[in-house]
């Protein structure tokens, strides 16, 4: 059984934690927040130790086996040294950190601890990408020429239902470290590497629509270094989108033909959750076990992520996205401040 | 924009005769959109109601433009975001967060609701009060305009508070404050998605500028719960109200009318069923989709 804990408990934490509860052989045995709201709700979920302080929380379980972080930006850092001097493999949120140099200790850390440590770029586990990833090594687009990833959405000013208090950390560039491009672009930079490997910052575009301290608009050209293919990034904040409606897409342009994502997406995300939700509940009623989140499509991949770490830790394995693909894909973002701040 | 909206306030005949040093002008900032979604009020707008203002009474004029902060807005962010401190420094405003403002406790009864406000006292301390709403729809009031501005007048930022007694607390509020002018940016409105309206309205009364919005918004009034209260309160009265300028068909025939089947029952029972398949199946629903 692997003994876990979750720190902070925002939208993304507490999705984990939920998540924790359906992967086989994982024990969640606290969870920390500033919050007593979210503290209140990891309770009511079943979670019977939850602090305030993290630190506390790592002092009060010498049994911990993993933990999962999905603290702010500015903490992730500070909270991932903690985990990996308590000797916990880690899970931690996207961006590993705010900056490459930050990135680069905490490299240095997991090797010197041997622990394990795996950052959440989910994208790489979209159902789609996946499929993309699968057609491309069999060759059937040739050489990929270019890759197109985009996605405009509202970032920190998501709207689901009603509207959302926007943490205040968003609004301090220090603490946030960037604005869309370290947002999203972080995961269209990450999807760019795993179809097209490292890559170099051509030009980068960085736009200020919203009039915020950091960019909420960014359109990023890049260079494999490995191979021909340039990438078109386009990502923004800028967008009012109301779900299901996801304004995301990526497109590998071969010299033997193309894969879209939006080929691979359902149609009606609607009459998708109905079918997918009834072989779930079909699922439960024979005694056999559920595919969390697949009703939802795009959110299954948190699912599939945290799975796949927990896999690592149980088999010692390496899991596929290292504290290096962090480092890699935050050099290629500073790469990017730097070209866009010369380009001004 | 500046000879639309002196044109509206001239059809409608808002007399200018008063004495004015302090105007306070109140738009819907409800969150972090910008006005061509269709959610916020457009400060092109307010911006040449000022200079309308100053053509009437001045440059010397004291304009400040009020917004209280809400559950999840912050007027300090909102401002810069949405281009206000842009207008502040072009034409010589203040911005001001009605939520810093001294309050006052001020009960009133509506419809056997006992609902209690903290009134902002600038409001009633400026010589002229215009408020600046929006033309939407809104789920849980049909409509979003002249008077559901006036509750985002509220200076206690947790407005959430209210929502269960949501159609009488905009009753409520607007027994308090009474805008002397009401000036409607249509230029972008709100249904099922955007749509360019290229619309104006003015208005003195609050309950009248909102009856012809829900017939604009192609609602019968009547069927719009707030606007019934407020009749009942005596607050207003459809009888007389007389409309001037353009016909209401072609904003109406234009705009993207929110259908009470896809606004109200898809929405609730579409929660409902996950609410319910969470149950039977045990599976996850990411928290976002459980907030309703």
């Amino acid at each position: 059984m692997i003994k876990v804990a979750v720190a902070g408990l925002g939208r993304q934490g507490m999705l984990h934690l939920m998540n924790c509860f359906h992967v086989d052989d994982v024990q969640v045995v606290a969870a920390a927040d500033m919050s007593k709201k979210a503290r209140n709700k990891a309770k009511s979920l079943g979670v019977k130790n939850v602090y305030e302080e993290y630190e506390k929380m790592l002092k009060s379980h010498s049994d911990l086996d993993a933990v999962i972080l999905a603290m702010p930006n500015f903490l992730h850092l500070s909270s991932i040294q903690l985990a990996l001097e308590a000797g916990l493999n880690v899970f931690t949120e996207k961006p590993l950190a705010n900056t490459a140099s930050e990135c680069q200790q905490i490299v240095n850390l997991t090797r010197k601890s041997g622990r394990k440590l795996m950052v959440g770029h989910n994208c790489r586990f979209y159902d789609l990408s996946e499929k993309m990833k699968q057609q491309l090594n069999y060759g059937s687009i040739g050489d990929v020429e270019v890759v197109t990833a985009e996605e405009v959405i509202n970032g920190p000013f998501a709207h689901p239902y009603v509207p959302t208090p926007v943490s205040e950390w968003w609004f301090d560039p220090k603490k946030a470290g960037g604005g869309v491009l370290l947002d999203i672009g972080y995961h269209m930079i990450d999807l760019f590497r795993f179809f097209a490997g490292e890559a170099r910052v051509l030009h980068a575009y960085l736009g200020h629509r919203l009039n915020l301290p950091i960019e909420d608009t960014a359109i990023i050209l890049l260079q494999s270094i490995s191979s021909n293919a340039k990438g078109i990034i386009n990502v923004g904040w800028y967008e009012r989108t109301i779900f299901p409606r996801f304004d995301f897409r990526i497109i590998l342009h071969g010299n033997a033909g193309y894969l879209s994502s939006e080929d691979l997406v359902p149609r009606n995300i609607y009459t998708h959750a109905v079918r997918v939700g009834m072989k779930n509940i079909l699922k439960r009623v024979v005694g056999r076990k559920i595919t969390p989140l697949s009703y939802t499509y795009f959110y299954e991949s948190y699912y599939k992520e945290l799975k796949h770490f927990f896999d690592c830790v149980r088999t010692g394995s390496e899991p596929s996205v290292s504290a290096e693909d962090g480092l890699r894909t935050i050099e290629t973002i500073e790469e990017a401040y730097q070209k866009a701040e010369k380009a001004v | 924009m500046a000879d639309s909206i002196a044109k509206a306030i001239d059809l409608i005949g808002f007399d200018w005769g008063k004495e004015a040093n302090t105007v306070i002008i109140k738009p819907n900032l409800n969150y972090y959109w910008e006005a061509n979604t269709g959610c916020t009020t457009d400060p092109q707008v307010v911006g040449a109601l000022v200079d309308c203002l100053r053509s009437k009474y001045g440059k010397d004029l004291t304009i400040k433009v009020a917004e209280a902060d809400a559950s999840a807005m912050k007027t300090k962010h909102v401002f810069p975001m949405l281009g206000y401190n842009k207008l502040a420094k072009d034409k010589g405003i203040e911005l001001f967060n009605l939520s810093d403002d001294a309050r006052k406790r001020e009960k009133v009864s509506i419809n056997g609701h006992e609902i209690e406000f903290e009134v902002p006292q600038s409001l009633g301390n400026a010589d002229l009060f215009i408020n600046v709403p929006k033309l939407k729809t809104m789920r849980v009031t049909r409509i979003t305009c002249a008077m559901k501005n006036i509750f985002g007048c509220i200076a206690a930022p947790r407005k959430f508070v209210y929502h269960r007694v949501l159609n009488e607390a905009i009753v409520g509020i607007n027994k308090i404050l009474h805008p002397d002018l009401t000036i409607v940016d249509g230029l972008v409105g709100l249904g099922r998605f955007p749509v360019k309206l290229d619309l104006i309205m003015g208005g003195t009364d609050v309950f009248s500028v909102d009856w012809i919005a829900a017939q604009i918004l192609s609602y019968n009034p009547r069927s719009v719960k707030f606007l019934r209260i407020a009749m009942h309160e005596k607050l207003g009265n459809p009888n007389g109200i007389v409309t001037y300028g353009e016909s209401l068909s072609q904003f109406r025939q234009k705009f993207p009318k929110e259908g009470f089947i896809s606004q109200k029952l898809l929405w609730g029972l579409q929660f409902k069923l996950l609410r319910l398949y969470k149950r039977v199946s045990g599976d996850v629903i990411p928290p976002f989709l459980e907030e309703e």
